[in-house]
């Protein structure tokens, strides 16, 4: 009778191995291998009108800790020297010869596009989203349900999709509080970037807002690096590009 | 034959999956060649602006200014302009110079220039600290169209308040340090501002050659932005102000400026025409918000109170004596009214919102109807005394990387005689500006 119960545990708790997972641990694994604790990176990214025509920024990005993000445009012409901002839930852009920095919001884009200022300056999952379940969505992914901390987040609530040999996401949509979906963002081209880093390269994202109309992501270069948390305030802003080494 | 077929078919149906290798090899290869990292940098645009006037040859403004012109009732005018910017790093020392050659060309006048608009040395022994020597623009205040609290910068023009402006010559130094917790960041930038007439250093400052000293003091406060700024007297009379800005949610942004100045000194026209000076302090404030709204549509909205500005009888009585001016001048060819009023336009007359209060309300749309890198917009400014204002509708469009076109037509709507914007010297303003970034 003990050998049969204890059997029976065994048996339950290996048909059962997705409850297993603690949905916080796992998306703060994500986090960690998406971007290291503080590092600088250099990315482009591509608007592709439904003609196929494009528009192309070089974007250089330095992060630190969970929310704690600034950028610099290195091309083209007509944007580079303006930068970016974000601590925490706060955005700020600094154009060049035109203002003082000024306060941006998440829904806004710098570039145009599909993606806007919440994907160009994102923060780590964790640190904006609670996992509300975690599902088997197959064989070799999970599906994690988010949803967002407080109302100041873009997407209320996120659909993630992630590979569960490299715990890396694949696809993620971003949808309201009503479940409308506002984009799909797609996770491509997994690569070393040297240092124990490896991620996708490339993130793509498609909207039903935009019918016909893609944004990409491409990374050519992630690197460990520490700065100064005074980096990161909008009195740097100006001095953005003494970052580049 | 068969391999070939099959080959071929998983070629169709499979595109993403075998095109995806490689996909974007340009971009990075592209991407890797401008990470490069150079000691300099340079750039810049070219800009080719004409103009068309649509005059308003009974406003008070247009006789001031073409009193002795014989024009028709409109005007065309050539502009031309070419932005060059640059720096140089050697090690904690950058150099940046920027520069603006300009020329105008059209019936009545024929001018160019090149002014420096910044051009200073920036040490950064850490990034805690920046000490910087030379011409630069500060560009203190949180408001879009006015910037109470900026003491030490030239005022904006709001009918078009994203214009670079010219620096002063200053020595500055930004302290900056973070924190853990609702206090995030404080920064401290004390500046020295040199006026000295006789050598040309900023004689455009103030009225009095000094040693001006300012400071501001910033705090990122539980998500609020806080500036605290301050002029003590030399070349302007003191001056203390605060600004603030804060984001509501994900698509509200609130922002506001605060200033008051001791001393203002004002001459001013009374109802007999007769001139007097007033001293007063005066206290300016600004109130505003950004919206971006689901559809893409930013809002942009400020009410403005400008206590140093001009009261609506004090602007009255301004464009009566011009008109009274002009006459004489038709008549007699008697310039001392006309003259007097040129002199008074330093004292404040000669701003493009001289009033004390005003709304201003920007509307614009960000890619209509999925044209793509087009943002049309509309712009109004309301003086609430005479309830005059202008709107100026603006077409925003960059078909390719680098060039942008944008046509505006300023419309000039008067409220009544003697009204602020019914005595602007144009009804209409029509430019087109076409910049090419490089």
């Amino acid at each position: 009778m003990v050998k049969l119960l204890i059997s029976l545990i065994i048996g339950i708790l290996a048909a059962m191995p997705v409850f297993a997972v603690d949905g916080a641990q796992l998306l703060a694994q994500i986090d960690k291998n998406m971007s290291p604790e503080s590092y600088e990176s250099y990315r482009k990214i591509i608007n592709i009108e439904p003609s196929g025509s494009k528009k192309e920024y070089t974007y250089f990005t330095v992060k630190k800790g969970k929310d704690k993000i600034v950028g610099l445009f290195l091309a083209p012409a007509s944007d580079k020297g303006r930068s970016t901002l974000r601590l925490g839930d706060n955005m700020w852009l600094y154009i060049p010869n035109v203002g003082k920095p000024v306060r941006i919001t998440s829904l806004q884009s710098v570039v145009g596009g599909v993606f806007n200022n919440a994907d160009i300056l994102a923060l780590d999952y964790a640190e904006e989203y609670n996992v509300e379940k975690v599902e088997e969505a197959s064989g070799t992914e999970y599906l994690l349900l988010l949803k967002a901390k407080t109302k100041a987040i873009a997407y209320d609530r996120l659909k993630m999709w992630v590979n569960k040999s490299k715990l890396l996401p694949t696809k993620i949509e971003c949808q309201t509080e009503a479940n409308m979906l506002i984009k799909t963002l797609y996770f491509k081209d997994i690569k070393e970037f040297g240092e124990g880093i490896t991620r996708p390269a490339v993130i793509e994202t498609d909207s039903p807002l935009y019918k016909g109309y893609k944004s990409v992501m491409i990374f050519a270069k992630i690197k460990k690096r520490s700065f100064k948390d005074e980096v990161f305030t909008l009195t740097f802003m100006p001095n953005m590009e003494s970052l580049l080494k | 034959m068969k391999h070939l077929l099959a080959v071929a078919i998983i070629l169709v149906l499979l595109p993403g999956f075998v095109f995806a290798e490689g996909e974007y090899d340009r971009e990075l290869k592209e991407l890797e060649k401008q990470i490069e990292k150079k000691p300099y940098t340079f750039g810049g645009y070219l800009e080719y602006r004409p103009i068309l006037f649509g005059f308003d040859k009974g406003a008070s403004l247009y006789k001031l200014r073409y009193y002795d012109h014989s024009l028709g009732d409109t005007l065309f005018q050539n502009n031309g302009a070419v932005w060059l910017e640059g720096s140089y790093t050697k090690g904690i020392a950058t150099l940046f110079a920027a520069t603006k050659s300009t020329y105008t060309d059209s019936s009545i006048e024929s001018t160019g220039q090149t002014i420096l608009y910044t051009g200073y040395l920036s040490l950064k022994p850490s990034p805690s600290l920046t000490l910087d020597f030379g011409k630069k623009t500060m560009k203190w205040g949180k408001g879009y169209a006015w910037n109470p609290a900026a003491f030490i910068d030239r005022p904006k023009d709001p009918d078009d308040p994203e214009l670079a402006l010219e620096g002063y010559v200053v020595a500055v130094a930004d302290y900056i340090k973070s924190f853990p917790g609702n206090l995030k960041t404080f920064s401290f930038t004390p500046v020295i501002l040199p006026e000295y007439s006789s050598s040309n250093i900023n004689d455009d400052f103030g009225q009095t050659d000094a040693l001006n000293i300012a400071a501001k003091a910033y705090f990122l406060f539980y998500d609020t932005d806080i500036d605290f700024t301050a002029l003590a007297g030399g070349s302007k009379t003191p001056r203390y102000g605060f600004d603030f800005s804060r984001n509501i949610g994900t698509n509200l942004e609130v922002h506001g400026e605060f200033a008051y100045i001791t001393h203002v000194k004002r001459i001013v026209i009374e109802n007999n025409g007769a001139t007097r000076q007033k001293t007063f302090d005066g206290i300016n404030y600004l109130a505003g918000i950004r919206y971006l709204s689901p559809r893409d549509t930013t809002y942009i909205f400020e009410y403005y109170h400008q206590g140093t500005g001009i009261t609506s009888e004090e602007l009255k009585n301004y464009f009566s004596s011009v008109d009274k001016g002009y006459d004489a001048y038709v008549a007699r060819h008697d310039l001392r009214l006309l003259s007097r009023a040129i002199s008074l336009q330093k004292g404040g007359y000669a701003a493009f919102t001289p009033g004390t209060d005003y709304l201003y309300l920007r509307i614009s749309q960000k890619e209509p109807f999925d044209i793509l890198y087009f943002t049309p917009a509309i712009t109004s400014i309301y003086n609430i005394h005479d309830r005059s204002f202008s709107v100026t509708p603006e077409l925003l469009y960059t078909p390719i990387t680098n060039l942008e076109f944008r046509l505006r037509a300023g419309l000039l709507v008067a409220g009544s005689k003697n009204s602020e914007f019914g005595e602007k010297p144009n009804n209409y303003r029509i430019e087109l500006r076409m910049r090419y970034y490089f």
